[in-house]
């Protein structure tokens, strides 16, 4: 049995000494040990959204079901209401398809920012016992967001397909784009939310209030052009509008998805135009890419430095 | 001395544990609402209250040691092993270790009541650091060990605490670390659970490993520990041999 021990032991000596905790911020590493840190731990970030997914729907009997019913719902609510009462339908061409489009871009966003900014409170109990990257539980949140993501755009392209206007042309290339910019910027504010969440906990009401105030400011249930030909609006309005890097996100993937927003279609003997897409749309998703990629490390550290008194904190 | 504590003789341990000049404070605030803060701002100093809980702490801990970590209620103990373990970072100083370190601070602390004995053992291992493969390779030992036999497929929510503390317990032991933290988890389930904790323990002890205890109890101190650090108010005031740190502990009670 000794030899075991006197093996450990030489084992050991061998070994460099690693920081375990530090007052130093800079020795507990920068934005890329971060990043393999959490490269290391992917088994556990796996496990992480499986337990998310699998605990939500556990005791019910429609499951997943759940995860399609809430924005199938959403879907009708704005389809009766907003398209055919308030007829924003008979000015927007395959009005279902561009709601759909609209609301599952959107979902993926606050799903990341709600869920990821309880992240950390909700994980308390392992916070405070073990030693783990804690950006972990903001990315399980993103990872189980992005699930819910994926069954309804596949419900979507189906639906696209079912009805003959599955998008084929160069604009589908903005989908991948539309997704990559709603991600960047999901993870961003979901870290610095979890983290500032800690600490006060106001975030978190903010934050549903917030999302309620940027769902109707981004067009999703009404369409780019009624920004564009409201009457009575100054010029440098729908500039304003655009300067939401989630409104550019939105535009793209309707651009992507919407066929009939791209064509001039006849509703009821009036023909629609096609909608006016910003002009200089391709150069803003990469402007507002950059940024958020900007924006997305600048979150990382702020994480980084709050992170150190979570355990006493919460 | 060394075999009567089952600990093996090892030439030239190495240090695994290096704490340099460490301190933590913690600010404790009277004013947590919005309100409050505002309506204290510029005076918040009044409101604002420091508490060191560790000073100034310098410690070395060689391999294959077992050390007991023992001082009245709020002394700091808890809080230097979250230290060692990186959990709390300290406002001073800095926390060194070498080899694979493990936290026993609660037991099953990652465990979701809606999942199955088996789903969290997964989940749980991969938490202390074990990859799936590993956790697969030990699964049947760690149920064996933990005695749930058929209910290892029943949501936990539905087990008795003492199913539950012995299956965190059995995945725990599982980890096979070189460094184990352990705050007051050794008293968990019935005797006869504990003896088995207890025998494994020294087993551990038998491997080499290096074990800190946190304990209010002075008699599993003194049976498991070569060594003894005595805390009190955020500093050490003793460390050395056990007997002589025991008595140390109950002298520190009266201040």
């Amino acid at each position: 049995m000794s030899s075991t021990a006197q093996e450990r032991s030489d084992r050991l000596s061998t070994l460099p000494f690693q920081t375990s905790s530090s007052s130093d911020e800079s020795a507990i590493g920068g934005f890329w040990a971060s990043i393999r840190e959490l490269l290391a731990h992917r088994e556990l970030l796996d496990l992480l959204i499986r337990r998310e997914l699998k605990a939500r729907y556990k005791d019910s009997s429609l499951g997943f079901l759940w995860s399609l019913i809430k924005p199938l719902t959403l879907l009708l609510i704005y389809y009766v209401a907003i398209g055919q009462f308030l007829g924003a339908a008979r000015g927007i061409p395959d009005f279902a398809i561009f709601v759909f489009a609209g609301l599952t871009i959107w979902g993926l966003y606050s799903e990341i920012v709600s869920a990821g900014t309880m992240s950390i409170v909700s994980n308390a109990g392992l916070i405070k016992k073990v030693y783990l990257p804690r950006e972990i539980f903001p990315l399980a949140a993103t990872g189980s967001a992005l699930f819910n993501f994926a069954v309804q755009m596949s419900v979507l392209i189906l639906a696209t397909i079912v009805l003959g206007q599955f998008p084929v042309s160069w604009n589908l290339l903005y989908v991948p784009v539309a997704i990559a910019i709603v991600l960047i910027y999901g993870i961003a504010f979901a870290i610095l939310l979890s983290a500032l969440n800690v600490y006060l906990r106001d975030i978190q009401y903010l934050v549903e209030v917030a999302m309620l105030l940027l769902f109707w400011a981004s067009p999703i249930v009404y369409a780019w052009s009624y920004v564009v030909n409201a009457v009575d609006v100054p010029s440098w309005l729908p500039n304003v509008f655009l300067l939401n890097p989630i409104s550019n996100a939105v535009l793209a993937f309707q651009k992507g998805m919407w066929q009939a927003g791209s064509e001039t279609r006849l509703i009821d003997g009036v023909s629609i135009l096609p909608q006016p897409w910003p002009a200089d749309l391709d150069l803003r998703l990469a402007i507002v890419a950059v940024v958020g990629l900007v924006l997305l490390i600048i979150c990382q550290r702020v994480f980084q430095k709050l992170q150190g008194n979570f355990a006493q904190e919460i | 001395m060394s075999s009567l504590f089952n600990l093996p003789e090892i030439k030239n341990p190495p240090v695994v544990i290096r704490a340099s000049d460490v301190s933590k404070r913690f600010v404790i605030r009277k004013d947590k609402s919005l309100k409050e803060r505002i309506v204290n701002f510029g005076r918040s100093r009044r409101h604002k209250e420091d508490f060191w809980a560790l000073r100034d702490i310098k410690l070395e801990i060689k391999a294959g040691s077992s050390i007991g970590l023992v001082g009245a209620n709020g002394s700091g103990k808890s809080t230097l092993l979250k230290v060692i373990g990186g959990i709390i970072q300290p406002n001073d100083g800095v926390v060194e270790r070498r080899g694979r370190l493990a936290a026993l601070l609660e037991l099953g602390a990652g465990f979701h009541p809606d999942l199955t004995g088996r789903e969290n053992v997964f989940l749980n291992g991969s938490i202390l650091g074990l990859t799936q493969k590993q956790t697969a390779e030990y699964f049947d030992s760690i149920v064996e060990f933990s005695e749930i036999g058929d209910f290892i497929d029943t949501q936990v929510k539905f087990y008795s605490s003492g199913m539950y503390v012995r299956l965190a317990f059995a995945i725990a032991v599982h980890v096979d670390p070189d460094i184990l933290l352990v705050d007051e988890v050794l008293s968990v389930g019935d005797e006869p659970f504990q003896d088995k904790c207890m025998a494994k323990i020294r087993e551990f002890q038998a491997e080499g490993r290096t074990i800190v205890f946190v304990s209010h109890s002075a008699a599993q101190v003194e049976d498991l520990c070569n060594r003894v650090i005595v805390l009190s108010h955020g500093q050490i005031i003793f460390d050395g041999a056990t007997d002589e740190g025991i008595v140390a502990l109950r002298e520190s009670f009266g201040k």
